[in-house]
């Protein structure tokens, strides 16, 4: 039943997305003004334009500049506009990303136990390293009543999109390195406006660490005095 | 700084020191070029020298005022828009490709400068595999500008490092160094090249004029790091993989006999994007931007890190800094 319900939405999403005109973003109830008004900015060099953006407000980069943090999937190479066969799509938000989004087509206001054997079939994709390790539960970032908002420890609650308001109350020294430009990666160019990619771009929220991967090709040309071995 | 240099010294066309002769060889070569073209249209009308189509006699007489035109960086404006008018052609006729050549100069106040975080490299090779693909590397020769190097943690030691690991990454006990052209702001390459086909710009970035290099290979054999590669044969590149964005000083096609190198990726840096391999990064570990502007976050690194450049004792001052968290 469970499974059905998720196909289900993840169809309609799709259907949605096709619908919508892609660029636009539906403003759900819980989105705060400021948030929505940031996401009509518009980008400079090159391929950022296809990029939304919303204003980091609480920390500021090198000089003091401010800058903006990206929306957008956590599949997609530098904010490109993505190709399926002959149509161009911009990249999508991060909330769009998620195939089980919105989460509220299951977790509609009756409280979910994960012990649930049917609940931990349907969420498969989700390792809860990061959880376990840290002795966390749903609810320590989560909201209790509404999966899709991230619950802060000052009461405040922040979307799945200002992921980094979350993580910057535990790795306070990632997420200043990441405002003056040591960790993290800056969109497509050096120069202009400043958008960094967010959070959870690079890692998953629940299994933060890179996983090892095959490197591309090694080199096949011998360095002279067999410098490279 | 030592990007005030490059100030200093300007090294562009217009600081006067051109050596041009008031009649040289390739002036009377040119004027003669333009006597066999005449001729051989007028040839083409009755009696054909051979039974080369249109085709064949444009790539010819492309090809004969490419051999005979001058260094790039003492050609006019004019004379720039004319090699980049054939070179375009000449893809076209003889590969099809349709590529798109700038001649993007410099930005006043800008020296570009990057720093390598080797706490967050885990060897994907990531950004090798972006720069074949944006700088056209020859795939045939395996070309490679970039060198991530597999080493034991605790030892610069290049003797004892593997470049050429293919295993999963990052290893146990093993951190990751990524060499490329380090854009030195005194590069001992530009000062052994005997006909001047490789300079530094004002932004700092050493290029070389592939149509210029006699092949000699001296910068080959001068560059401390081991930054350039030489074509031992004609590149190939499948035209269905050919980067159009492309760049008379950077990832346009070359041929047998020269030498060619990283240029932070002229082609894109100059127009305020970043260079493949810093875009390519899943780890984040590579800062790439404007020496000059202090608000910049190479700049930050520089001053807020623990930094250090190989074979500083050298005095090449290389733009490229490693860095740790």
């Amino acid at each position: 039943m469970i499974r059905l319900r998720v196909g289900a939405a993840v169809m309609f999403l799709a259907v949605a997305w096709m619908t919508a005109g892609c660029g636009e973003r539906d403003h759900a109830a819980w989105e705060t003004p400021a948030a929505a008004a940031a996401l009509t900015a518009t980008l400079e060099p090159g391929a950022l334009k296809t990029v939304q953006t919303a204003p980091v407000e609480l920390w500021r980069g090198p000089g003091g500049r401010p800058f903006e943090v990206a929306l957008r999937t956590s599949e997609l190479e530098s904010g490109r506009t993505r190709r399926f066969g002959s149509i161009t799509m911009p990249t999508a938000l991060r909330t769009r990303a998620l195939g089980e989004y919105p989460c509220t087509s299951c977790h509609l206001g009756r409280r979910v136990v994960m012990a649930d054997k049917r609940i931990a079939d349907a969420h498969q994709n989700i390792q809860p390293v990061h959880p376990e390790q840290t002795g966390a539960l749903c609810s320590t970032c989560h909201a209790a009543d509404n999966v899709e908002l991230l619950a802060l420890k000052s009461g405040e609650r922040a979307t799945l999109d200002d992921g980094y308001r979350l993580c910057a109350q535990c790795h306070f020294a990632q997420v200043d390195a990441w405002a003056d430009g040591a960790h993290g990666k800056r969109l497509d160019g050096w120069q202009g406006r400043r958008v960094l990619m967010g959070c959870a771009d690079c890692h998953d929220p629940h299994q933060p660490a890179l996983e090892p991967r095959i490197p591309f090709r090694a080199p096949q040309i011998e360095r002279t005095r067999g410098h490279n071995k | 700084m030592s990007a005030e240099r490059t100030a200093e010294k300007p090294n562009g066309a217009a600081d006067g020191t051109v050596r041009q002769k008031p009649v040289d060889r390739r002036l009377a070569l040119k004027i003669l070029a333009g006597g066999v073209a005449t001729g051989a249209q007028a040839l083409g009308a009755c009696a054909p020298l051979s039974a080369a189509t249109d085709e064949e006699r444009e790539v010819r007489l492309l090809a004969w005022q490419e051999y005979i035109k001058g260094n790039y960086r003492f050609m006019t404006e004019e004379e720039r828009a004319d090699t980049i008018a054939r070179l375009e052609r000449l893809a076209k006729l003889r590969r099809g490709e349709e590529v798109t050549i700038q001649s993007t100069g410099a930005q006043p106040g800008v020296v570009f400068g990057y720093a390598f975080n080797i706490s967050k490299c885990k060897g994907f090779r990531r950004c090798v595999e972006a720069c074949i693909n944006e700088n056209n590397l020859d795939r045939s020769a395996a070309t490679q500008y970039i060198r991530i190097f597999e080493m034991e943690d605790g030892v610069i030691d290049f003797d004892r490092a593997d470049a050429t690991y293919q295993h999963e990454v990052p290893a146990e006990g093993h951190f990751y160094l990524g060499t490329q052209c380090f854009q030195c702001a005194d590069p001992p390459c530009v000062k052994v090249c005997p006909v001047g086909a490789t300079w530094q710009e004002p932004d700092g970035i050493t290029v070389v004029d592939y149509d210029w290099c006699i092949g000699c290979r001296y910068c080959v054999a001068a560059c401390p790091y081991w930054a350039r590669r030489f074509n031992w044969s004609a590149p190939e590149v499948p035209v269905e993989e050919v980067n159009p964005n492309q760049h008379y000083l950077g990832n346009r096609a070359r041929k047998t006999g020269v030498v060619e190198k990283c240029t932070f990726c002229i082609q894109r840096t100059r127009q305020g994007r970043l260079p493949a391999c810093a875009e390519a990064c899943p780890t984040g570990a590579r800062v790439f931007g404007n020496l000059l502007d202090p608000d910049s976050e190479i700049r930050w690194v520089l001053a807020n890190k623990r930094v250090f450049r190989l074979k500083e004792d050298l005095k090449t001052e290389p733009r490229f800094w490693y860095f740790t968290d």
